[in-house]
């Protein structure tokens, strides 16, 4: 993405201003609060694709990242007094350790196999969070309500200081994501993705790349669970753990291109909407059509636009095999 | 204390009967398409709906539905391969991944809807209650549905070895180029063996409908296990998936009762971890 | 030439639907604007709990029928249309569904009250969820009465604006083990060893706790500790564990599926304490229709069952009004978010306001006399400190012959208890 066109700048400097004034002329706080969904996810979307996408570990498994993210915070609050943002970046290392050290066994594994394990780690977490009687097991955390403010990463009468933290981390992530893809590490991962034998020959160290891989992606998925904690105030394995929030990470990102900076956000901004807003005029009548919905688009955008919609601004063409 | 283990063993290779079961479907479809189906779970779904339909409206005992269960599933495999996944053969890897939880979420809400998310249960089965052998008791209806995964697994397993249809279903699956080269019509097989899997995993619906409750999210953790099993097994290995749906089972149940029955799922996945690391390719894949 | 107009006659269509669709939705939303006052509803009305929400939602909606409308039932507001101290208005329910994900509880709460304007907030039967809700509710400031949720812990946050009307899994520890000193006091059958089993979320490892600390209170001695998943797919390691324990007692708390997937596993593996006592999923409606004769005998707190008729004909009447309105007999889920609705009314009527403080401090002054409710309770009054109703309690009711029936307390069972449990054998 080296020559970026003169429009291509111009669209991204009146997105980011149209985001900028979004919650001071929009006063509805649900819309506001989908843009935060829609924030944090498009975060994890990217972080994701930075593993998936450009390096080839289809992981289901970030869900792992954001409940530890999540809960190293919120415990060093609760136990020790910790200031959030200071466990913000504990928590990230301690994803990305756990990441490495998960990571490093797995690391002939690819395609099915490696989505498989990275599903059956996530659940071996969950289960163990579940029980771990430190951290609250099932019962899970709340946070304490503390005086709003910055320092306290915690605000009560509004949620526009929660907007912009969290589209800032989501440009935070961007910006990793940008700078991974132009340069040397980003031809490296893709180069892994292509073929691990091929790197090697190459001279990568195909194992290090990787696992360097995983642990951006931990660290930036796990800034995304502390701030769900920062933000709902209570968390459980229940919430910060489940496979579907993995799915859906997953589906994002290859709904809006996997592999390229912007696809996650673009398809965080179709799904969260729509799986939102799906849910407020059709699930009170607990249908479950708002899912039937969900699963068809799903279904029908992996038939007609495998490549996601990004694939389709690119105009990458069809890959034929 | 040994009484007990003999009946946890015995538990084990119940459900590990059962796994199996599930299993061969999955694998299946995995060894020929590559292609894992996220939907697997909701297809178990759909066999258990199926018998509950027939009991209710026509009496009809699960055990006697499963020609139905196996033809409708057949069909509906066949269906879903014609018009959603075999599009997606030629696309980039993630959106096979992906497109199967499509389907996957779309037919168990689409269950929601049709039948709401109330639980079922089929009341009086034809083959029920327990056979107490000495300290041991045996699940009838456990029974059954194992003795029926055995014979199930055993004729897939001469069907794809004797049969025209089935050798040209091993063929696709070890080299599908060479296969194509042969005149096999890997088109057709693929059809096949995706409706051949979701007859099996109905039939296993149709088994498990006896003795476990059904509903549309039923499928959920029946299906995550059925993963472990099948990339433990080897996929597209018939009987790694029979074998490693029996060690899941044991592993589940001894592991439970010895260590923490609150942990019997995480030590599953250990050990499929551990197993693919050691083995990426699984015990008996290639 | 012929696509251009085309284009143009497709596009006139479409400006005619969404002006159609505009003035449709505008004229909605007027309608809804006539004297209403909205209270918000969150449940998991989608997702695996749905039918719990949806029973949930029954419970709820009859109530405010009756407060609507115009019975002859002695029950607050019911003999008025409306609330009478402001001009007759009525409730209006607006529904949310959580798909049981606490923070859709947080959000839909937040959106109910911002959005749909809605003065209060019932719901939302899941603790973790009615937690998340709750803090959005204390946050903006808007009356929380909860009904239909047990987590002890909801009341021990020191919320100003969180109200609790029924038990909580404390109550309903304590009372378990009150029932096995009663029966030791009136029968003799003595009970030394209890098995804890509790499915592993927020609801059943509460219960454990609290299980455990009466357990110790009344000097009984925990043998297992068991927690299992509750969709988990084979329960037998866990009951070999529990046999292995050999209790005398097993005090149960699960959902509906695993209870379910319990009793079948007990009956098959013949575990069959002196007592089977349980919290919850035995007492949901999809239960005894599922296990029919092998549900027999086992104990499950309530806070509600249809034999109470027999010394509150009121029980009997509302019955009858839920029966002719969705054809099934009320549940103990549909009992407890029945309660909701009413206090909050009667707060409301109270209040002569609909501003937040204002209901607030008539909730604080609520003393409804048990006679007025459906509930074996002295009335509905709050703590000032936790604002926990001080006169809930839960009863104990027994399947006998495939119905739930009173047991305890002693003086208010409908028939005796059977104890110890029979066991397996001879059930058809």
């Amino acid at each position: 993405m080296r020559n970026i066109s003169l429009k291509q700048i111009l669209s991204g400097v009146i997105a980011f201003v149209l985001v900028m004034i979004f919650p001071l002329v929009i006063k509805n706080t649900f819309a506001q609060h989908v843009m935060i969904l829609f924030f944090m996810f498009g975060m994890m979307g990217v972080a994701w694709n930075i593993m998936g996408g450009y390096a080839g570990m289809f992981s289901f498994g970030q869900v792992a990242f954001f409940g530890i993210g999540a809960y190293t915070s919120s415990f060093l609050l609760i136990t020790y007094h910790v200031n959030p943002w200071i466990g913000l970046v504990v928590g990230g290392l301690v994803a990305a350790l756990v990441g490495a050290a998960i990571g490093y066994p797995c690391s002939n594994l690819r395609g099915h196999y490696f989505a498989i394990a990275s599903i059956a780690f996530g659940e071996i977490v969950r289960t163990h969070f579940n029980n771990w009687k430190l951290i609250g097991a099932a019962e899970g955390l709340s946070l304490p309500m503390l005086s709003e403010g910055f320092k306290n990463f915690m605000f009560h009468s509004s949620k526009l200081p929660y907007y912009y933290i969290m589209f800032a981390f989501l440009l935070i992530s961007l910006l990793v994501c940008y700078l991974i893809s132009t340069s040397k590490m980003g031809y490296y991962f893709r180069a892994i993705k292509e073929s691990h034998d091929v790197a090697k020959v190459l001279g990568i160290n195909v194992v290090w790349y990787r696992l360097v891989a995983i642990m951006i992606s931990a660290f930036l998925t796990a800034m995304a669970g502390t701030f769900y904690a920062q933000y709902v105030l209570y968390i459980d394995p229940e919430s910060v753990m489940l496979l579907p929030i993995s799915v859906q990470v997953v589906l994002i990102s290859m709904l809006g291109g996997a592999g390229s900076v912007m696809g996650p956000v673009i398809g965080a901004v179709i799904l969260i909407p729509i799986s939102e807003f799906t849910r407020v005029w059709l699930g009170h009548k607990g249908t479950g059509v708002d899912m039937l919905i969900y699963g068809f688009l799903i279904t029908l955008i992996s038939v007609y636009q495998p490549k996601g919609v990004w694939g389709l601004f690119m105009n990458l063409g069809k890959r034929t095999k | 204390m040994s009484e007990q283990l003999l009946q946890q063993l015995v538990n084990g290779l119940l459900i590990g009967f059962m796994y199996a079961l599930i299993a061969i479907g999955l694998t299946l479809i995995w060894g020929v398409m590559n292609i894992v189906n996220f939907a697997h779970g909701d297809f178990l779904m759909l066999g258990m709906f199926t018998s509950f339909w027939l009991y209710t409206l026509y009496g009809l005992d699960p055990i006697l539905s499963i020609p139905f269960c196996t033809a409708l599933l057949f069909v509906i495999g066949v269906l879903i391969y014609r018009f959603v996944v075999s599009k997606v053969m030629s696309g980039p890897m993630l959106a096979q991944l992906v497109v199967t939880f499509g389907v996957s979420i779309f037919i168990s809400n689409l269950a929601v809807y049709l039948w709401t998310p109330d639980f079922r249960l089929i009341s009086k089965p034809l083959l029920s209650g327990t056979w107490v052998i000495g300290e041991v008791q045996l699940s009838i209806p456990k029974t059954v549905a194992s003795i029926g995964s055995v014979i199930v697994s055993l004729f897939v397993f001469l069907f794809l070895k004797k049969a025209k249809t089935g050798k040209a279903i091993l063929a696709t699956e070890m080299d599908r180029e060479a296969a194509l080269l042969m005149g096999v019509n890997t088109e057709r097989i693929n059809s096949f063996s995706f409706g051949m899997g979701a007859a099996l995993v109905g039939i296993a619906g149709a088994f498990l409908s006896t003795y476990y409750y059904i509903y549309p999210q039923v499928g959920g953790t029946f299906g995550l296990i059925a993963f472990c099993v099948v990339a433990l097994g080897g996929f597209g290995s018939i009987e790694g998936a029979f074998i490693a749906g029996i060690l899941v089972g044991l592993a589940q149940t001894l592991g439970g009762f010895f260590f923490d029955p609150a942990y019997k799922y995480a030590i599953v996945f250990m050990i499929y971890l551990i197993t693919v690391w050691i083995r990426p390719q699984g015990l008996l894949g290639w | 030439m012929g696509r251009k107009e085309d284009k143009m006659g497709t596009k006139k269509l479409w400006v005619a639907v969404f002006a159609f669709l505009l003035v449709l939705f505008l004229s909605v939303s007027v309608y809804a604007q006539t004297k209403v006052i909205k209270i918000g509803a969150v449940y998991p009305l989608t997702g695996n709990i749905a039918s719990t929400g949806l029973d949930c939602k029954r419970g709820a909606e009859l109530a405010v029928d009756i407060i609507n409308g115009k019975y002859d039932l002695n029950l607050p507001l019911a003999k008025v249309e409306g609330l009478p101290n402001l001009g007759g208005a009525k409730i209006e329910l607006v529904f949310a569904d959580t798909k049981g994900e606490p923070k859709n509880g947080m959000s839909e709460t937040e959106r109910l009250i911002s959005e749909e304007k809605v003065v209060a907030i019932i719901g939302a039967y899941q603790s973790s969820v009615t937690k998340t809700a709750s803090q959005a509710t204390e946050r903006l400031k808007v009356p929380y009465v909860c009904s239909d949720s047990s987590s002890p812990t909801l009341t021990e946050r020191g919320f100003q604006y969180f109200f609790r009307v029924s038990p909580h899994d404390g109550i309903f520890a304590r009372d378990q083990f009150q029932f096995l000193k009663d029966l030791e006091k009136k029968t003799g059958q003595k009970v030394s060893t209890i098995a804890l089993l509790y499915e592993n979320t927020e609801f059943g490892s509460n219960v454990g706790k609290e299980a455990t600390r009466y357990a110790k209170e009344f000097g009984y001695k925990i043998v297992a500790d068991v927690s299992y998943a509750a969709n988990a797919t084979d329960v037998t390691s866990e009951v070999g564990a529990l046999i292995k324990a050999k209790p005398d007692v097993l005090m149960h708390a699960s959902y509906i599926t695993d209870a379910i997937l319990f009793t079948k596993t007990f009956k098959e593996m013949n575990f069959a304490p002196k007592g089977i006592m349980t919290f919850a999923g035995y007492i949901e409606p999809a239960y005894l229709p599922a296990v029919k004769s092998d549900g027999n005998h086992i104990i499950i707190r309530s806070t509600f069952a249809l034999d109470l008729a027999k010394g509150k004909p009121l029980v009997g009447q509302v019955n009858e009004l839920f029966k002719k309105k969705y054809g099934l007999d009320m549940s103990e889920n549909a009992a407890r978010s029945f309660a909701a609705p009413f206090v909050l009314a009667d707060a409301i009527n109270r209040a002569k306001s609909t501003k937040s403080d204002d209901i607030v401090k008539a909730l604080l002054t609520t003393d409804i006399p048990g006679d007025q409710m459906i509930y074996p309770w002295k009335g509905i009054k709050f703590d000032p400190k936790t604002h926990q109703n001080i006169y809930a309690q839960g009863t104990l009711v027994q399947v006998q012959d495939e119905k739930y029936v009173t047991v305890w307390p002693f003086e208010a069972a409908a028939k005796a208890v059977i104890w110890p449990f029979p066991g397996w054998k001879g059930r058809k």
